[in-house]
This record gives C-alpha cells, sequence and structure tokens, in this order.
C-alpha cells in the first residue's frame, strides 16, 4: 500500500509516438504541426524576473522549479501527439479501485475521521476517468448507513459526531452511486434539521456542533440543501432564529463578503490569509443560491479577485499555487482552476462572448507532466509528493474544468428562494487544447464536482416527493 | 503483548462498561482500515461512554489514549473539551499537554480549535504567544495556527503594545516574502473597525513599510497586495490616491526603458494607475503588452482583458 516515490522513467519516447496507432485526422495533425511540439520557452525557462534577497520562500521556490522543470522539459512516460505526456487513464483508475476498496493498513488511522472523504474522491475521481461508479452502489450504502446519525447529518465513521464536511462527502457519495435505493439513504428530515443547528446568527454556517465557523461550512451546507431539495426555511430551534423569519440564506451573502481580504482572494473566516480553496468554497456557494452575474458582483470585489486568481498562476511551474508567495500544487488546479467557470458566469453578459482569463494550456502541460504517477497511476501536489485520493480528484476536476466550457443559463425558475441556480450550469463545448482524444475527461458539474446527471438525477428525485 | 490488547477490558476501572464494536454496515464496507487491535479496543469502550455521555476522568483518559493514536479524530475532540467542562479539569493542565500534541502534529487542525476552545474558557492568553513563536519556527506559513492568533488578538485586545506588531515585523525580517505575516499586520492594523483607515499616520507608517519592503527585493508580491489593498480601502483624510504611486512604480517599471522592468507587480500597478486617466490608456495598453509578451506571460489572457477594459483602446467598451 505504501506509495513509494517516482523514480524517474527513462522509456524510449519518440518510438512510443511513432508506434501509436493514431487515427488518420491526427497523423495529419502530427503532421502539420511538427513545431507545436517544441515546447514554448514559457514553460521551459526561469521566470523573466528574479530578485536577489533569499529567503525561505525564494529558496523553496526555486527548489520547486528545479523539480519541475525536468518534467516539463522532458515529459515522462507514453506522450500525445503534442509532445506531453498522456493520461495514464488505466493505472489512475487501478490506483483509484484500490484507494476505494482498502483495506487500508493500520498507518491510515489518520484517515478513520474522513472515510467519507475517501469515498467521494476516489468515487468523484473515478467518474472523471468516465468509469461507471453504480458497480459500487450496494457497497456505498452499506458503507455509509453507520456514518449517518439518527440527529441528522454523517460522521467520519460509525459513532462520531455528524460532520458538515462528512455529510457534504457522504451525500456526494450517495448522489454519484445513484438510484433510489442510494438516495433515500439520507434522512432528509434530519438533515435539514441537524443543518439548522449548524446555521449561525452571523449568516455563517459551523462545521459541526461546538466546531469553527468557515466557509466550508457554507459551502457544503448550501450544496447539501441544493442537491436534495430541502426546504430554505429554518427548523425553530435553530441558533440562528431571532425574529422568526430567518431563513438559510439570512446574512449569508455578508458573511461571505466579508470573507474577501485585502489581497481580493477569499480567507475560510474574516480576516484570515487568502486562500485557493476557499474561494472556491466562496464562489460556488454563491453561484448555488443565485445566478452568478447577479450575486457575485454583488458581494465580491470583483476586480481585486480576479487579479488575486490570476497571480495564482506563476511561470514555468504553470499550476496554480494556493495563496500569495506559496507553492505549486496539483490540488489547487481545481480550487483555484474551478473559480474561473464561476468567474466566467459571472462577468458574462449577453452581448459579450466568453473569454479566458487564464491559461488552460499552462494548467494542463503542469497537471499530465508533473501531477501524474506514472508508475502505479494517482495523481499528486507535485513529483517529490506521494500520490493520494484527494490530489487525485482535484488534480483531475482542474483538467475537467481546463478542457470544458461551462455555461450558465438563467431561467426564471432558479429563485433564490429555491436555492436552484446550480441547476442553470451546462457544459458548452470543449476547448482547443493540447490533448489526445484519449486524454479527455468526463466533465463535473462546476459547483457540485460529481457529474451534471447525477446532480440533477438527485434534486429531480426529491423535487418529486411530497414533504419529506 | 495479551496485556497490551487488553488494556480496557481487562481494567478493573472499565468493568462496567460493554464496549461498542464497530458496525461497518451489512456488506463488504469500503475504505476500510485495518486498525490495530489497541485502537479497535479504545474506540469501541469510547462509543460506549458517549452513548452515555460520561463526562468522567476515566473518559478523559481514554480520549487521551485515542488522540495519541488518531490526533485527526475530531469527534473525540469535542467530546475531549465536553468533558473538561463537566468535570471542571484543569485547563492549564491541559494547554501544557496540547503544547507537546501540537508541536508533534504540526498539521493537525482539530487541535487549534480545541484550543481556541479551551484558552477562550481559561479567559487568559498568558504564554499563548511564546508557543506560537515556536510553531512558526517550525511552519512560519501555517494556517490554522495564524488563524488562531488572529482570533487570539481579537480576543484578548492584543492589537498594540502587546508584541504582536513586533512578532511580525520579525518574522517579515527573516523572509519579507512570508504573506501570512504580512496578512497578520494587516489584522493587526486595521481590524478593529473602519476608523482605522482614516488614520492619516497609520496609513503613512503602513505605506513606507510596504515601500520599504519592495525595495528590499521588488518582485516579492505580497507588499505590492499590501498597497493596493490600502489604495481601495483607505478612505476620509487618509484616503490614498492612485495616481500617488506612479512614481514609486516607475522606479521598478518604466515604460521608457521596457527591458529593464525590475518588477512585474509594479508594472501591473502602473497599468492599473494610467488606466484612469483616459488620455494615458495608450500608454496603459504598452504596460499590459509588455506584461503579456514579456514578463508575465502565463497571464496573457488576464492582461489582454485588462486591455479590453481600457477606455479608447480598441476594448469592448470602445467599440460601444
Ligand atoms: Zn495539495
Amino acid at each position: 500500500m505504501a506509495m513509494e516515490n517516482t523514480t524517474n522513467s527513462s522509456d524510449s519516447r519518440i518510438e512510443e509516438l511513432s508506434d501509436s496507432e493514431l487515427p488518420t485526422s491526427e497523423m495529419e495533425q502530427v503532421a502539420m504541426s511538427a513545431e507545436e511540439v517544441s515546447i514554448p520557452s514559457l514553460f521551459t525557462s526561469h521566470p523573466p524576473i528574479k530578485d536577489n534577497l533569499v529567503t525561505i520562500t525564494s529558496e523553496m521556490q526555486g527548489e520547486t522549479l528545479a523539480e519541475l522543470l525536468p518534467y516539463l522539459m522532458e515529459p515522462e512516460g507514453d506522450l500525445n501527439v503534442f509532445g506531453i505526456s498522456s493520461l495514464i487513464r488505466k493505472k489512475h483508475t487501478r490506483y483509484l479501485r484500490h484507494m476505494l476498496e482498502g483495506p487500508f493498513p493500520p498507518q491510515f488511522v489518520a484517515a478513520d475521521a474522513t472515510r467519507p472523504w475517501m469515498l467521494y474522491w476516489a468515487l468523484a475521481a473515478m467518474t472523471m476517468l468516465d468509469v461507471d461508479v453504480s458497480e459500487y452502489r450496494e457497497r456505498i450504502i452499506s458503507t455509509c448507513t453507520p456514518f449517518q446519525n439518527k440527529t441528522g447529518g454523517f460522521g467520519g465513521g460509525h459513532g462520531q459526531f455528524s460532520h458538515i464536511a462528512t455529510s457534504y462527502a457522504s451525500v456526494l457519495s450517495i448522489v454519484m452511486v445513484g438510484g433510489q435505493e442510494a438516495l433515500d439513504l439520507i434522512d432528509r428530515k434530519a438533515m435539514w434539521h441537524w443543518l439548522g443547528q449548524m446555521k449561525q446568527k452571523n449568516g455563517g454556517f459551523s462545521v459541526c456542533e461546538g466546531g469553527e465557523i468557515d466557509i466550508r461550512g457554507a459551502y457544503c451546507s448550501m450544496t447539501i440543501i441544493s442537491l436534495l431539495n430541502l426546504p430554505l426555511e429554518l427548523p425553530a430551534n435553530s441558533p440562528a432564529q431571532v425574529n422568526g423569519d430567518e431563513t438559510f440564506l439570512t446574512n449569508l451573502e455578508e458573511w461571505v463578503s466579508s470573507c474577501q481580504t485585502y489581497e481580493g482572494g477569499i480567507a475560510g473566516a474574516p480576516n484570515n490569509e487568502a486562500h485557493g480553496a476557499y474561494a472556491f468554497c466562496a464562489l460556488a456557494c454563491l453561484a448555488i443560491i443565485d445566478t452568478p452575474s447577479k450575486i457575485i458582483p454583488r458581494c465580491l470585489n470583483m476586480p481585486s479577485l480576479i487579479s488575486w486568481l490570476s497571480s495564482q498562476q506563476h511561470a514555468p511551474d504553470s499550476g496554480f499555487a494556493g495563496r500569495t508567495n506559496k507553492l505549486v500544487d496539483g490540488c489547487y488546479s481545481h480550487w483555484v482552476g474551478g473559480c474561473w467557470p464561476i468567474i466566467s458566469a459571472a462577468l458574462s453578459s449577453s452581448s459579450q462572448p466568453q473569454t479566458d482569463l487564464w491559461s488552460r494550456e499552462g494548467l494542463i502541460r503542469f497537471i499530465l507532466c508533473c501531477c501524474q504517477q506514472q508508475k502505479q497511476g494517482g495523481l499528486r501536489d507535485k513529483p517529490s509528493k506521494n500520490p493520494d485520493s484527494y490530489h487525485s480528484c482535484y488534480v483531475l476536476a482542474g483538467l475537467s474544468t481546463a478542457q470544458h466550457y461551462f455555461g450558465f443559463q438563467d431561467q426564471e425558475s432558479f429563485s433564490v428562494v429555491r436555492a436552484s441556480a446550480g441547476f442553470g450550469w451546462s457544459i458548452t463545448g470543449r476547448a482547443d487544447v493540447i490533448c489526445d482524444e484519449d486524454d479527455w475527461v468526463k466533465p463535473v458539474h462546476p459547483l457540485f464536482v460529481v457529474p451534471f446527471e447525477r446532480a440533477v438525477e438527485c434534486r429531480k428525485y426529491f423535487e418529486e416527493r411530497e414533504g419529506f | 503483548m495479551l496485556e497490551k490488547m487488553a488494556k480496557y477490558s481487562n481494567a478493573e476501572e472499565w468493568a462496567d462498561i460493554v464496549p461498542i464494536p464497530q458496525d461497518d454496515g451489512p456488506g463488504q464496507p469500503l475504505a476500510a482500515i485495518a486498525y490495530s487491535d489497541d485502537y479497535v479496543e479504545a474506540m469501541s469502550y469510547l462509543r460506549a461512554v458517549m452513548a452515555n455521555n460520561e463526562m468522567s476522568e476515566r473518559a478523559l483518559h481514554l480520549t487521551e489514549d485515542i488522540i495519541r493514536m488518531n490526533p485527526a479524530h475530531y469527534t473525540v475532540w469535542l467530546y475531549r473539551s465536553r468533558i473538561l467542562f463537566a468535570t471542571s479539569s484543569s485547563l492549564p493542565a491541559e494547554i501544557t499537554w496540547l503544547n507537546t500534541i501540537a508541536l508533534k502534529y504540526q498539521k493537525n487542525y482539530q487541535i487549534w480549535h480545541h484550543r481556541h476552545t479551551i484558552v477562550d474558557a481559561l479567559n487568559s492568553c498568558t504564554g499563548e504567544q511564546d508557543f506560537l513563536s515556536q510553531m512558526f519556527e517550525l511552519d512560519m506559513k501555517n494556517y490554522h495556527v495564524w488563524s488562531y492568533r488572529q482570533w487570539l488578538v481579537k480576543r484578548f485586545d492584543l492589537w498594540e503594545g502587546k508584541g504582536e506588531l513586533e512578532a511580525v515585523e520579525s518574522i517579515l525580517e527573516r523572509d519579507v516574502r512570508n504573506n501570512s505575516a504580512w496578512n497578520h499586520r494587516w489584522y493587526l492594523v486595521f481590524g478593529r473597525g473602519e476608523s482605522c483607515f482614516e488614520d492619516k499616520e497609520r496609513v503613512r507608517r503602513e505605506v513606507d513599510y510596504a515601500k520599504e519592503a519592495i525595495h528590499l527585493a521588488p518582485q516579492n508580491q505580497s507588499p505590492w497586495n499590501y498597497i493596493r489593498g490600502l489604495i481601495r480601502q483607505t478612505k476620509g483624510p487618509a484616503a490614498l490616491s492612485l495616481a500617488s504611486f506612479k512614481q514609486f512604480a516607475s522606479e521598478f517599471a518604466s515604460l521608457d526603458d521596457p527591458d529593464n522592468v525590475t518588477s512585474s507587480h509594479a508594472l501591473d500597478l502602473l497599468a492599473e494607475i494610467l488606466a484612469e486617466r483616459e488620455g494615458d490608456a495608450a500608454d496603459a495598453a504598452k504596460a499590459l503588452d509588455l506584461l503579456a509578451k514579456k514578463y508575465d506571460p502565463i497571464r496573457e489572457n488576464y492582461w489582454k482583458y485588462r486591455k479590453s477594459l481600457l477606455v479608447g483602446q480598441g476594448g469592448v467598451k470602445a467599440a460601444a
């Protein structure tokens, strides 16, 4: 089980390329674009400006560049027609099946409070690799049953307190395997009561009883409320009930706004440091509530937010970092990369075509060349780190974002009182990117991070229900 | 070995408890963990005492045992804090114990929420700042430690004269690129209320501090973000205009000397300053082109977008 570190494989790439059986159209493409295979110098040379002052931060940045450049300049494994590492789908799938099924050795005890996440990450990553995960339906139902508490919500395991993150991961895992039997496992009425306990007077959500109030609480709660079609009215005993007319949305927009920092990015809670993962949580949370072009400019300062998000992408290490002056890491391919479709929708107006504000090519190069563990499969933070389910999920979700265009179509029915704006999204096209047919992942929903059809199936199923 | 495996079931003290084994569901569980025997036993006793909501000394010891085996177990931490309060246990003793755990498991954040709960109830932050300095020796950018520190400042009124600003400055002296420290500085200086943004003296001091940091390392994004934050948020008598930074930005990025730009962030700021005046739009476009083509080309699309917003530069606005 111990995933050993990568060693550079020195396979003969040129032979692989010529041996591969390419369809004719792609053969032509190869012939036509010989110079495209040469890597743009942007991805192979040091940044044009470097300060002389050496500090811990600059040393670490230097070490990371030295680590990544060989992978970018001489990609490992089989190469696609664009000269970058192919998506090693089979190996990743094998790795993820193993990570889903376990059992893990005793050293994995730290995962004992996060088993729903282990399910979610592996299943979500597999759906992006186009694996039909419905074969796991029975086992997901069986595994998640003891996680659920009678008082509502899911804990990290049997006998553990309900937590917003493990509830999110459990619900999404159930949604991904789909089907009536799985969806019926969720006690929606109890969930609604429990979420009511998490809702705070200040507008935010606590992650568990007596737990911290942070933006994960807000995003995970709104995801659960929206997918399960829970009423937005608060249960009577919620701590957020003051006048009696409060809902799950009361003061929520204001609370999310208060997480935007002087840098323009978004923190986990007011006054903390701007962080990529929390930017996604904030944007996705708002986009579940209302039309992005209305709610996002209403709550957040757009120019500084866009500037901050954009500044997390550097060259030549071309993936995303999660904070100012921190290192690139594969998981931010989703946390920061996943902000872009929401930003595009927030900026869009019918008169203006959607244009990219970031580099899809940079992210794809980083993901395919640096984040794949070539030997056993699995995706990772960077080559010096071992792969894990978490990074596999969010690196592939970043690839989904980089490969596709997503659009939001406003509809009369997405009234705020239904928290259904997430259902206005669709895939509007494939981006013109440096991927072969085999490198394409199946897109996931930009807010819920599960396959579109599974999210829709779940919401529909619960919309057709009368009451709870 | 046998003795060790039966730590609870053989103990007189626990004889009255019927352990509750883990329910793994009716089928073959996914993502199962082959727990150690010790962990399995301790957890089954934990489930049993939690089911009774037992608030006792022995339950407290049990939580400690489990935390040592799995500090990421949020339920055990929460249960532990409830027991501490219900049994009126010594909170200073808890902090002493927590210190060893926190230093050992740096990445764990349940510890920080627990610490928050305990220190809040203790109503004293004696020793906290020293301990945080110890934590920062291990990782100067630990998000949970900084978030905890921000809470501490507000809870115990450490805004001024309590060593916080000095602590931040000493971290920035060692690494002027530590953005977490810059963020904490912002909070210390402006976190008490909107009126801080109208305090001319305070704002001038902060501008000088950031400028000095930029002179040390012009390509360090942190102080540039700090300055841009100041420009956006200062107001009243202390309001800063974008234009007032034109000369400063030009020290590091001049359109007259486009081959010798020493800070892409200066060029970015310069473009923003130039974009303010319609007459300077052509120069703003030049600055953005330099960023797109030479100094920060990975963000080419973003710089093009900024260019499209310029008045009269062939962007959308000009076409309209
Ligand atoms: Zn990561």
